[in-house]
């Protein structure tokens, strides 16, 4: 009775925890399966060889322009712009604290650093409208500073957090004795964080790079603010962009329902959707190396 | 069981006091402006409630349609299909304009422009000019700093002008975001609601006044009388829709809104109020 009674629980248990995971796998196919179909109602109306060649995305107009072209370099120039301030900043901040700082220091630090990680995205935005702003305008003698370059800035600020954690970890996880060995060989400390160190915690900075790209691209709220949303295409860091998530911000407020707008709408989200899965795959695919590697 | 219903029913019928209640609906331009009008309203005459929602001015039309609201607020004038709609149902109404809006032209104060012309603003704001050389005689950059897609007055310049905004405007979140841009840009240009910049909002800015191809003479946002006269180009009238046959509940709210009170509560609000103050 009592045995039986316990094995009823046991299966139920498992039962209840299989579905839990299970609904989180079904809310991501849902929500995919969502922003496809909608898509899909979209190139059905519009044509799909405009929507990735055309030059104008102008929802508004007669015609009706739907390219994602420039809302895609513009994402394009943002992302890749936080990723070049961040990706030096950050791996050279978490090699700092995993192989160079004292104790002490890093206590402190590690926890700082996560917290920045805390600060709201409109906090951010904010930053950049009153302060990032106006200071590339007075150094680059340039009318507005609400531009790819204040994006990207803001960007790299809410990647770091990412990229440090992460790459500290696969810094300290290079079993000791490769270090030992090099040092016994006669290479200094530099050449042997160089040349060993962080070439053997390769796979480990390139998932805390990729993690941190997805959190750049997928934000809007920072961009929104502090891009100043022109919808041209941009040709340099100085020119104002929108990107595809603030332009999804801006418009779906007010697009009527079941138009080829919001369609369009939609298929810019799933353009989004899947560069982000890739790399967040991507990222996904060399942490999971780096655990064989040491495991 | 059934009569019990009908009866609860009209026992909360009664609790809602359908007669003192008047219910607007409408625009979400004018929503701020009703809902302090109304509240100012209520204090004077604590027996009547006025309950005020937004939604925009097709939604408030709708509703005076289908009986859910006394009075529908409108930032645009009714139009042919509604009136339709109306005359099918055998619906009188009436209108009664509280208010006029206005839309600024701001540029920065040391630009050498005094006044501009529709065609030349048309020409601006869609990027056909890039530079201020044939305007204001300055090799400077046009840098226009305009409203995102999803606002009224985004859409209203650009129906009032008929053009398409240039792919090169600026969209800011907000009227004090686009004044801040054009104080610290010598060669922007922007549009705001006048209530932004005619309450000392408009230091080191210059507020253009518009001509257009058959007057000549430009008229400014922040001139009342002219505004109050309709000769402005980017102006609105903030319409009031309702029912003939509900005119006598509705009234002593249409008489508070034109009455001295009323007009400066609409003055301090940033809209031009119908008569002198």
């Amino acid at each position: 009775m009592n045995a039986s009674k316990r094995e009823a629980i046991d299966r139920l248990l498992k039962m209840v925890f299989r579905a839990t995971g299970l609904v989180t796998i079904g809310l991501l196919g849902g929500i995919f399966f969502m922003l496809l179909f909608n898509s899909i109602a979209f190139f059905a109306k519009g044509n799909p060889i405009d929507f990735f060649t055309g030059s104008q995305w102008n929802p508004g107009s007669d015609a009706g322009n739907y390219s994602i072209l420039p809302l895609l370099a513009s994402t394009g120039f943002v992302a890749l712009g936080s990723m070049m301030i961040a990706v030096p900043l950050g791996i050279f901040t978490a090699t700092f604290l995993s192989e160079l700082a004292p104790d002490t220091l890093r206590t402190i630090l590690k926890p700082v650093i996560e917290m920045l990680a805390a600060i709201p995205s409109v906090a951010i935005g904010f930053l950049g409208i009153v302060l990032v702003g106006p200071a590339i305008a007075r150094v680059f003698g340039i009318q507005n500073g609400l531009n790819a370059l204040n994006g990207s800035i803001l960007l790299a600020i809410m990647a770091l957090p990412t990229i440090i954690t992460i790459s500290e970890d696969a810094i300290s996880a290079v079993p000791k004795t490769y270090k030992e060995a090099s040092l016994a060989l006669g290479a200094n400390k530099w050449a042997t964080l160089f040349q060993v160190t962080l070439p053997a915690a390769l796979p480990g900075l390139i998932a805390a790079v990729m993690l941190g790209l997805g959190r750049a691209l997928g934000e809007t709220m920072t961009v929104l603010m502090a891009t100043g949303n022109a919808a041209a295409l941009p040709k340099g860091f100085l020119d104002s962009i929108r990107t595809i998530t603030a332009t999804i911000a801006i418009e779906m407020g007010e697009v009527p329902y079941q138009t080829t707008h919001y369609f369009a709408l939609f298929a810019i989200a799933v353009v989004l959707f899947i560069i982000t899965l890739l790399i967040n795959l991507l990222g996904e695919f060399f942490a999971n190396r780096l655990r064989k590697f040491h495991a | 069981m059934k009569y019990c219903f009908f009866c609860l029913a009209i026992l909360l019928q009664s609790c809602i006091e359908q007669d003192k209640t008047i219910k607007i609906k409408g625009s979400d331009t004018e929503v701020n402006l009703a809902v302090e009008l109304a509240e100012s309203f209520h204090v004077m005459n604590p027996i009547v409630f006025v309950s005020i929602s937004g939604g925009g001015s097709g939604l408030g039309i709708a509703s005076l349609l289908n009986n859910t609201a006394d009075i529908a607020n409108s930032s645009r004038s009714i139009n042919e299909e509604e009136i339709t709609l109306f005359q099918q149902k055998g619906i009188q109404i009436d209108s009664f304009i509280f208010a006029q809006d206005a839309i600024a032209i701001v540029v920065a104060k040391d630009l050498p422009i005094d006044s501009i012309s529709t065609n030349d603003l048309a020409a601006v704001l869609s990027g056909k000019y890039s530079t201020w050389k044939s305007l204001a005689n300055k090799d400077l950059p046009v840098n226009i700093y305009g409203r995102q897609s999803n606002s009224g007055t985004h859409d209203f310049v650009k129906d009032k002008l008929s053009i398409e905004f240039s792919r090169n405007a600026k969209e800011m979140n907000g009227n004090a975001q686009i004044l801040e841009a054009i104080r610290a840009d010598h060669s922007g240009i922007g549009y705001v609601g006048a209530g932004y910049v005619s309450h000392g909002g408009s230091k080191a800015l210059k507020i253009l006044p518009v001509y257009t191809q058959e007057n000549k003479d430009a008229v400014s946002p922040l001139d009342a009388q002219k505004i109050a006269a309709g000769k402005y180009f980017f102006q609105r009238p903030l319409f009031q829709y309702y029912k003939t046959s509900s005119y006598i509940k509705i009234k002593p709210f249409l008489d508070y809104e034109k009455g001295q009170a009323g007009q400066s509560i609409i003055h301090s609000a940033g809209y031009y109020p119908l008569r002198k103050l």
